[in-house]
Formats: C-alpha cells, sequence, structure tokens
C-alpha cells in the first residue's frame, strides 16, 4: 500500500533485457531521467496448477519430446528514434531473439526483441532459410508481442507439420524448468536448465513503469534468450525475458508467467491490443484501530481507504477520497488490501490484473457511514504513459528559428538529460496533480540552435512552454500554430514571444529576422525537417478536455463539483491508441 | 548537514615552500596578535531530531581586536558545543563565548568566558587597513607548534563579488594567489597588510594555489553593527535578475536606448524590493546613482566593474534608503527602497539553520518537522536526486505555500511504528494540512491542534497528497508518548 512515490532510477533499472547484444545507436541510452515512478501493482491472476501435473522430481528430464523446430530464432534490425535530434533518422542497430510458435503462423516473443524493428527475420533450427516475418500485435506493457511470417507460402515451407507448443499453467516451487532459445555463445540453439524459485510480482524493465506477475527461475537465461519458451513437461511455463547482469546478482533469470501470456492473447483476439486496465487509485489500508473508528466501521477486519481516484483514471468520479472499498468482484477485501482468490491470500489488484478494458468490477463501498455498491469500468490509465519508455514512435518536435519544441516523455527526459526541478515536477506530477488537464501535452523547450538571432536565450532551455505569441500551449500542436499561424502578443506584433513556466523573462525574436533565420539555422545545423506532430493520446479520454477554453479553472470547478447520484460511467477509450499503458500502482 | 564538505575546508596539504618570512618583532606581528581557536562542533540530526551528532573538532586562528575579543569566521564555530581560546605561545586556555555572530557574512566575534584569564597575556590587537586593492601583496598569518609567527605572501588578484558560507549570500572578496603550507590551528586565518588587519582567509585551494579573503570592509561594518548591542545584519534587495545583452530583448522591453539595466525576474516575498513595490519585469537601470551594466554590474571607483549587490551589502545598512531608477512598461519610474534584511528564519524554508536544532513534535509516533534547506541537504551532496522529490520542489518553489498563508512548510517526516501508528508506518515526506480542522502554518499550530482534544478522542490529520487523511486516537498516543520518552527520547518538541 505505498503511495505513488518517485524514485531514483537505479532502484528500478533492475535488470537488463534479453535481445541479444544490440548494436545501440549513439543516442538515447535509457533507462533515463532520475525520476522514475514506481509503477504498478498491477497483478496477474493466480492460477491453479493443473492437477494432472506430474510431482515435481519427475518433470522435465528428457528433452527429446521437444519440439525443436517450434522455437525460432528471431533477426531484427532496429532504427532507434532519436529524441535528441529528432529529424535524425536514427541509429541503426541490430540484435536477436527468439520465439516460438503458438499457433498457424504465430510466433510469440518479447516486445522488446521486436521493438523499434525495421526489418525482422524468423530461422528454425533445421532450415537455413531465413523468412521474413512482421510484428502482427506488440504489447510494451507486458513485454510480449505476436509475429506472423509475411507470406504464408514461407510458413508453408518452413514450418509444415511442425506442431505449436503448448502452454501449461504456473510451476510449482523448486520443480525443474528448462530454457530454450538462442542466447549468447554460439549459433545453434541452447538449452539450460534450473528450478522455479520464486513466484512475485516485479517491474518488467521494457516499459519501467508495469508491475506483474513474474517467475524467477536460475536456469541460465541471457542475452538472446528473450522471448525463448521456458518449459515443463514439453510445455510453456513462460517466456525468458530478463534477468540481472552478473554483477549483481547470480542465477536468477526471470520468466513471463502463463496467465501474462494467456491475457495477452486472449486481448489481441479481436484484432487489437487493449493493454492492461487500471484503477488508478491509491489506497490506505485499514489497520489503525483509531482510523477505523473514524470511518465508522466495525472492528472486522475488512475495507481499504481510498487515498486518490485519478479523475483520468477508471475509478474517476466514481471513488472519492475517504471512501472504503469493502470488496470487488465479492471477494472480501482485507484491511491490509489483500482478498483470497482460490485459496491463495493476493493482492486486490489481482482481479484488475485479469479484467480487459471495457469489463467492470463490482465494489461494495462505504461511504459516509453508509454501504454502497458500485461499479467501475476498467480502462488503462494513459497519463502514466509519459513516464513509460517509448517505442515504436518517431519523436515529435516543432522547430522554430532555433528553438526546438518536443512534448515531455521519458525518452525526451532522458535524451536531454533535463535535471531543471519544475520540468522534473511536471514529469513526476503529471497524473498525480493532474497536471494534463491544464496541460495535455507539456512542451518543453528542449534545445536552441545557436544563431545570430537567437544567442542569448542558451540558458532557458529545459523549462516548460506556457504562451507563445499570446497562445497557451497545451499540446505540440499550438507551437506550430502560434509560429505559423496569426497569432501575436497584444503591442508586440514585431515579435514571436515566448513566455516559460515560472520563468518572468520572456524569449523574444524579432518576426522578420526569424523567418530568415529559420531557413539558414535549417541548412547550416542539417535540419531535414522541421516539425512532427503527432496528437496526444490522452486527448482520447472523453469528457476531460471539453472545458481546455476555461483553463485550470474550469477544470478544478469541475472536479469539485458534487456528483450526481447516477454514476456516468468513465467512457471506454478508442482501442486505436498505440503506446502501452503503463499500470498505475493502486495499493 | 554537510555544510563544511572538504572541499571548503583548507585543503593544506601542500608541501609547496612560498615566500615565507619570519616576521621580526617590530608592529604587530602573529605572535603578539592572534590567538588559537579551538571549537567542537556537533551537527544535529533531522533523521533524529532529537539527537545531536557525534563531536568534531576544528582548530583555527583569531585575530585579537580591541577589548580581548577575538575575530573568526562564523564557518570556524558553526553548531559550536564548545569553544576555547589558547595563546599562541603559553598556552593558556579559556572557555569562550560567541559575542557577535552573522552566518551570512560568515563572521564571529568571540569573548573570553572569564576575564581574569591569561589568554591574552602579552597580545595586542590589530588595527584595520581596508584599502586593498587588486595588485597588493598581502601576509596570511599562521603559528608554528611552538607559538613561533609564520607570515606567508599572497598576491591580490582581483576584487569581486562572490559567496562565502551560506549558498546565495554573497559578498566582497579579495582573491589572492599564493602558496600556503598545512599547520595546525589552520581552518581560519587572518590576512594582514602593514601589519594591519585586512580580512580573514575564507578558502584556500592548494591545486590553484588561490584563495578567498573575507575584506575588512565587511569586517569593519559588522563590528559596527555589533556595537550598539542590537545586531542587524546585512541588508538585501530580496531580487533575482536577467542580463539584457539581448539587444532583441532590449528592444522589447523599451530599454534600447538606454545603456545597461537588470531585468527583474522574481521579488522575494516580504524583502526590501517586495515591499517597496519593485515588480516582476521591472528594468533597474542604477542602484544609489550608480549605473547598472546589463550584466548586473557597476563601475566601483577602486575595484572597478562590481555586482550591484556590493551597493546594497557593502554600502548601505539594515534602515537605509536607496534609490533605484527603473523602466516599467517602458516609462522611467524612480524608487526608494528602505533596506532591510529577510532573515532566514523569515522564509518559508529557511535556507540555512545553525546553532540549534530542527524544529519537531512527536505525537504518538508521528514525527512532524519544519522544512528547512538544511533538511534536504542532509540527503547528502545529491540531494536534489535523492531527498523526497516534494520538498525538493517546494524549496525550489515556495510560492504556492506561500500564498496559501503558511509561515513554514510542516511536514510529516517519518513514523515510529506504535500502537498509535499501525498501519501508518510507510507514510513519510508528505506536507500537512490541518489537523483536527485547523490549518498548520507552523509547528506552534500543530502543538495547539494535538493539544484541543475532539470529544470523540481522535485527531485528524490531513495531507496534501497521499493518504490524504489519517487518524490516531489522543489516549493511546499519549501512552506511547511516555513509552517514547521511557525509550529513550528525551524530548518529544522543539517548537522554538
Amino acid at each position: 500500500m505505498n503511495p505513488p512515490r518517485f524514485l531514483p532510477s537505479a532502484v528500478l533499472s533492475l535488470g537488463f533485457a534479453l535481445a541479444a547484444p544490440i548494436l545501440q545507436s549513439q543516442q538515447g541510452s535509457l533507462p533515463g531521467p532520475r525520476l522514475v515512478p514506481p509503477g504498478a501493482a498491477a497483478s496477474a491472476p493466480e492460477k491453479a496448477p493443473p492437477l494432472d501435473m506430474p510431482p515435481p522430481e519427475s518433470v522435465q528430464t528428457d528433452i527429446s519430446e521437444i519440439e525443436f523446430d517450434a522455437i525460432v530464432r528471431v533477426e531484427v534490425d532496429t532504427k532507434q528514434p532519436n529524441y535528441r535530434v529528432p529529424w535524425n533518422v536514427g541509429g541503426m542497430g541490430s540484435g536477436n531473439g527468439t520465439g516460438f510458435l503458438v499457433g498457424p503462423n504465430r510466433f510469440l516473443t518479447n516486445a522488446h526483441v521486436v521493438s523499434d524493428s525495421r526489418l525482422i527475420y524468423i530461422k528454425n533450427v533445421s532450415d537455413p532459410e531465413p523468412y521474413k516475418a512482421r510484428v502482427l500485435y506488440v504489447a510494451h506493457d507486458c513485454d510480449l508481442a505476436l509475429l506472423e511470417l509475411e507470406s504464408e507460402a514461407d510458413f508453408e515451407a518452413g514450418f509444415k507439420g511442425i506442431q505449436p507448443l503448448l502452454i501449461s499453467g504456473i510451476p510449482k516451487l523448486n520443480t525443474t524448468v528448462i530454457a530454450v532459445g538462442y542466447p549468447i555463445g554460439g549459433d545453434r540453439i541452447s538449452v539450460t536448465r534450473g528450478v522455479v524459485s520464486r513466484i512475485d510480482f516485479r517491474g518488467y524493465s521494457h516499459s519501467g513503469v508495469d508491475n506483474h506477475l513474474a517467475i524467477q527461475i536460475d536456469a541460465a537465461i541471457n542475452p538472446g534468450n528473450s522471448g525463448g519458451p521456458v518449459l515443463q513437461n514439453n510445455q510453456v511455463v513462460g517466456v525468458a525475458f530478463q534477468g540481472y547482469s552478473g554483477d549483481v546478482a547470480q542465477n536468477t533469470g526471470y520468466m513471463i508467467p502463463v496467465p501474462v501470456i494467456e491475457r495477452f492473447l486472449k486481448d489481441v483476439e479481436d484484432g487489437d491490443y487493449d493493454r492492461y486496465v487500471d484503477l488508478a487509485t491509491s489506497f490506505l489500508n485499514l489497520l489503525n484501530p483509531a482510523q477505523r473508528r473514524a470511518l465508522g466501521l466495525p472492528n472486522d477486519g475488512i475495507g481499504v481507504m481510498v487515498g486518490q481516484a485519478d479523475a483520468a483514471g477508471s475509478a474517476g468520479g466514481v471513488l472519492k477520497t475517504k471512501d472504503v472499498v469493502l470488496s470487488i468482484d465479492g471477494h472480501p477485501i482485507a484491511s491490509d488490501g489483500f482478498i483470497e482468490i482460490e485459496g491463495e491470500r493476493v493482492d486486490l489488484n489481482e482481479i484488475i490484473e485479469r479484467k480487459f478494458s471495457g469489463d467492470t468490477v463490482a465494489l461494495e463501498i462505504w461511504r459516509d457511514g453508509k454501504r454502497e455498491k458500485t461499479s467501475v469500468t476498467l480502462k488503462r490509465f494513459i497519463p502514466y504513459l509519459i513516464q513509460a519508455v517509448q517505442y515504436d514512435k518517431q519523436p515529435s518536435f516543432v522547430l522554430y528559428a532555433g528553438l526546438q519544441f518536443q512534448p515531455l516523455d521519458r525518452n525526451m527526459m532522458a535524451a536531454h538529460s533535463i535535471t531543471d526541478l519544475r520540468t522534473r515536477y511536471f514529469y513526476g506530477f503529471y497524473g498525480d496533480d493532474e497536471i494534463y488537464r491544464e496541460r495535455p501535452e507539456v512542451v518543453v523547450l528542449t534545445e536552441v540552435l545557436p544563431d545570430a538571432t537567437n544567442t542569448h536565450i542558451q540558458t532557458f532551455k529545459h523549462l516548460v512552454v506556457d504562451q507563445i505569441n499570446g497562445k497557451k500551449i497545451t499540446i505540440l500542436q499550438d507551437v506550430y500554430d502560434a509560429f505559423h499561424g496569426d497569432f501575436h502578443e497584444e503591442g508586440h506584433e514585431e515579435y514571436h514571444v515566448v513566455r516559460l513556466v515560472g520563468e518572468e523573462r520572456p524569449l523574444v525574436l524579432k518576426r522578420e529576422e526569424s523567418a530568415v533565420a529559420h531557413d539558414r539555422i535549417k541548412s547550416q545545423y542539417n535540419v531535414s525537417f522541421d516539425h512532427f506532430i503527432e496528437k496526444p493520446e490522452i486527448l482520447e479520454i472523453e469528457g476531460l478536455f471539453e472545458k481546455s477554453e476555461d483553463g485550470k479553472e474550469g477544470a478544478k470547478a469541475d472536479k469539485d463539483a458534487p456528483k450526481p447520484e447516477s454514476e456516468e460511467k468513465p467512457k471506454e477509450e478508442s482501442p486505436k491508441a498505440e503506446e502501452a499503458a503503463p499500470a498505475k500502482k493502486a495499493a | 548537514m554537510n555544510f563544511l564538505s572538504l572541499s571548503r575546508l583548507l585543503a593544506l596539504a601542500i608541501f609547496v615552500t612560498a615566500p615565507v618570512v619570519r616576521v621580526e618583532a617590530q608592529k604587530s606581528t602573529p605572535e603578539k596578535s592572534i590567538v588559537r581557536v579551538n571549537a567542537t562542533l556537533q551537527d544535529y540530526s533531522f533523521l533524529r531530531p532529537w539527537e545531536k551528532g557525534a563531536p568534531t573538532p576544528r582548530r583555527g586562528l583569531g585575530a585579537v581586536l580591541e577589548g580581548n575579543r577575538v575575530l573568526i569566521t562564523a564557518e570556524m564555530c558553526v553548531n559550536s558545543s564548545y569553544l576555547e581560546l589558547e595563546h599562541p605561545s603559553s598556552g593558556a586556555r579559556v572557555t569562550a563565548r560567541i559575542a557577535g555572530i552573522d552566518y551570512e557574512a560568515n563572521l564571529a566575534v568571540l569573548e573570553p568566558a572569564n576575564s581574569d584569564s591569561k589568554v591574552f597575556e602579552g597580545l595586542e590587537p590589530l588595527a584595520f587597513d581596508d584599502s586593498v586593492t587588486a595588485g597588493e601583496t598581502l601576509n596570511v598569518w599562521q603559528i608554528e607548534d611552538n607559538g613561533d609567527g609564520v607570515s606567508t605572501d599572497v598576491e591580490v588578484l582581483r576584487v569581486d563579488v562572490g559567496r562565502y558560507f551560506i549558498p546565495g549570500s554573497v559578498f566582497l572578496l579579495y582573491q589572492v594567489k599564493g602558496s600556503l603550507q598545512a599547520r595546525t590551528n589552520s581552518f581560519t586565518l587572518p590576512v594582514v597588510k602593514n601589519g594591519k588587519l585586512v580580512g580573514m582567509l575564507l578558502s584556500y585551494s592548494s591545486k590553484e594555489q588561490t584563495a578567498s579573503v573575507l575584506p575588512a570592509p565587511i569586517v569593519k561594518a559588522f563590528l559596527a553593527d555589533l556595537e550598539d548591542g542590537e545586531y542587524e545584519g546585512f541588508p538585501n534587495l530580496g531580487i533575482s535578475f536577467a542580463q539584457t545583452l539581448d539587444e532583441t530583448f532590449r528592444e522589447f522591453t523599451k530599454i534600447a536606448d538606454k545603456e545597461g539595466g537588470i531585468f527583474v525576474r522574481e521579488v522575494g516575498k516580504g524583502g526590501s524590493a517586495d515591499k517597496a513595490g519593485i515588480k516582476k519585469g521591472d528594468v533597474i537601470l542604477s542602484i544609489a546613482g550608480q549605473a547598472i551594466d546589463s550584466r548586473g554590474n557597476y563601475n566601483h571607483p577602486k575595484y572597478g566593474k562590481l555586482s550591484f549587490s556590493h551597493l546594497v551589502r557593502g554600502g548601505a545598512k539594515v534602515g537605509d534608503s536607496i534609490k533605484l531608477e527603473l523602466i516599467r512598461e517602458g516609462e522611467p519610474l524612480s524608487i526608494e527602497v528602505p533596506l532591510a534584511r529577510k532573515k532566514a528564519e523569515d522564509f518559508l524554508i529557511d535556507p540555512y539553520m545553525f546553532d540549534r536544532g530542527p524544529k519537531y513534535f512527536i505525537y504518538g509516533g508521528l514525527i512532524f518537522q519544519e522544512l528547512t534547506l538544511p533538511y534536504l541537504e542532509s540527503w547528502g551532496e545529491d540531494w536534489t536526486n535523492r531527498a523526497p522529490f516534494n520538498l525538493v520542489y517546494a524549496n525550489s518553489d515556495p510560492h504556492p505555500f506561500e500564498e496559501e498563508g503558511r509561515e513554514k512548510l510542516v511536514f510529516l517526516s517519518n513514523v515510529l511504528k506504535t500502537p498509535s501508528t499501525l498501519g501508518y508506518e510507510s507514510i513519510n515526506s508528505v506536507v500537512l494540512s490541518k489537523v483536527n480542522g485547523v490549518f498548520i502554518k507552523n509547528i506552534k499550530d500543530l502543538s495547539a491542534a494535538f493539544a484541543a482534544v475532539p470529544e470523540n478522542g481522535l485527531h485528524t490529520i490531513e495531507f496534501d497528497d497521499y493518504p490524504k487523511v489519517i487518524y490516531i486516537d489522543d489516549r493511546v498516543s499519549k501512552l506511547v508518548n511516555q513509552q517514547l520518552i521511557q525509550y529513550g527520547i528525551a524530548q518529544l518538541e522543539r517548537l522554538e
């Protein structure tokens, strides 16, 4: 039950992702900024092991039954976007991981194996031919991806008669498992053996903000194992995905367990990956007798108190501070935030972790001394996106007269090594303080390309932009419009005026000069194009931005207004959105 | 509280010998006009605010002044638990007390607790010389173990304005070059010219062989201020500014046809400038009749280009008025600014705090404190990344909290696990808003709010952020308080 906290990055940079040595491009070395959200206790459903599972001592000693041809080498050429110099093509690299056949022309692997990919080839163990593949679905929030060969004919040629691997359940502690894949140390397929060491929630380092169930094994898993199956009884019990580098801990590898794999495969059945959903609510335990008395609760050890339900999250407008949640989908919630499912005590978020976008969850709450029933329609929590590592995206930016503007996100913070405290505040508290209401995109002056026209404003970079030419900057598009449209500050018609948050001294450029300077700077600095703007996903949250013209006041009034008895169900978000949604710590 | 990081100490581990001259006993000489000062310092703990840390010794040299007083830098006796003066050769010692101290100006005057001591026997007070300019040779005084005086020549490179001790507190400095040797009692050293005191050595870099000297003009102002028994301190204007070198910006702010000028970026709440009506966006063209250039300097008759802050701190006293010529929205304006000093304790978040422990209040195991910069700095060198970010950010932008009417930022720093705080153990570093419905402006409000026990015996504690609200039982908390005292926490509060 921790509140959202901001930890130094060291705390979370737990592991290395296991794609084999990719030749990193020169820029964009994540993990990034100092502020890293703890992300999320999104939890995975506890799944009972199959009843017919053999006793531990006999598991997986024989590998002759394994269909090695179903376990493929995934070779990837990557192009990593350059958030420092966003008009550049970005660094080219290559790497490889492992994948395995899970259905007709369907290969499962890790998202990080195929992130930022240009070209993907799949090779199996007994066939020299590389087959061109593409990403069908990618889930950055749980580090899984589904690939297919581009040509059905290729699949026929290369995989005819090869059976997909069967997916099993959660293995028991101390039972033997084997990891199969193409790790460093040679070109042929590799098998390593170990036991299940621990089953727990942990951070998924690919996005940097998501937590799900993960299983620790002591079979050696190394770069290149990523995306490969971990088997028991010839069936998949996990996907190898991350580990510690040798100087931190030995014999600790992690695999994505079956509940997470199955959730992903089910989510994409409708043709879209809708991502994990989240209550986006912080809870306080109710262990304290005084707290219980004050809230008028009996001393029955049931219920957790709502600290804050984020307005843009599923429970925004449904749950309020000081509400007590007594049960979730019929499971009584103990005062430490745990529930019982199938005989196991698990975090209440287990329920949410099993659900999909648009599902509802039934809550029993205690509000103002009365028991009430309510329900929450689940969706993902978009504001935390800015703290998640971004992939497969071209960086958005606007360059004008040497002034480079970019929306605030983790990649940008890292690329520009931003340490300004106010900008860090916007980054760290974007969700908690509902900064998105006033600024769906926080736009930062990230760079000033020196030129005679702007030579004195170098020192103002890394600050958040408030207004340009009298136009309030709420998304990046506003920056482009403010410079190119008919906007000017009253009485300052002959200038471009950039006003930064918390900085009284405006940045001013002469309009005439800057038009000329813009072209000069573009050619001098080899700028191939001067803007790329993508509409931010957060604008898809319905009901949040209608009143954007009223600014903060309007938003605040809206927030504090009493809610009608008939609760308004939060709208389902568009499934078109493209990036992983970080889950938010909720208990 | 690592104010006194090694870099600021005199890193005197050098073995290069510079022009060292044994001084003939003629006028004032080291052995005749300085005393050894032995201090025992003890920092306060922020994690456990009822404790003091381990005692550490610090040894320096003080200049003997009229009336058996001794001048040292304030840094020399910061958070001192015990001070002692020692005759340079006879070794006679006496307990000392602080007669006057100013941490911003980094100066302190000590006097013997017992007037009939032999510490000053045969010693003569130093006279002052404030005529130093660039290019002159000065002598840094030291004492050998055996009591012999040593004088080392240093050359004045330039006179400018820089930081003494407190971050952001800048004063006049002599920058000097020369090579000094490590000797005992070297933490602070008198600097003289022709036997007259011209300043106190502030810092020395053995790598660069440069040092900075806190100069006599500031020392004299400090001593003069002390004379009437009521110390006012050095005034400050309370603004931050931007340079106006940018021609486009000069045209924009309509000062293109003027010379120089600085743009006011911020006006500190309750400071001299604020009270006199200086506003953000004003352009200051002159101060006390001196034209300010676009970098914020003026032409000092003796020292050349010098930061305007010396006009305030070096040329005026608290209570004086100083005339500012401004441009506001393109129009000229002249404002008289009565000069005051905003004390550390007048800030929402004290920028420094010495010789007293942090203010705190413990109830039932909840530890509340007033936020100070030293609290944040107790996280170490990298405190902006390591201290709780909400508090780091509050320090960088206290304005919203000031607007709420807070005098101090009271926060729950930690929770001791007790029967009263069951379930709250992991809560820390959250800003307090109300206790029992009362808005908490400072730690005394907090103490009063807890004293008023609500009818149901439950205290309601509200925060700005997670967890928003917690409750504790008054009866249980009072029992816990007694247990904490038995457990060894001598005091459950420090409100003054």
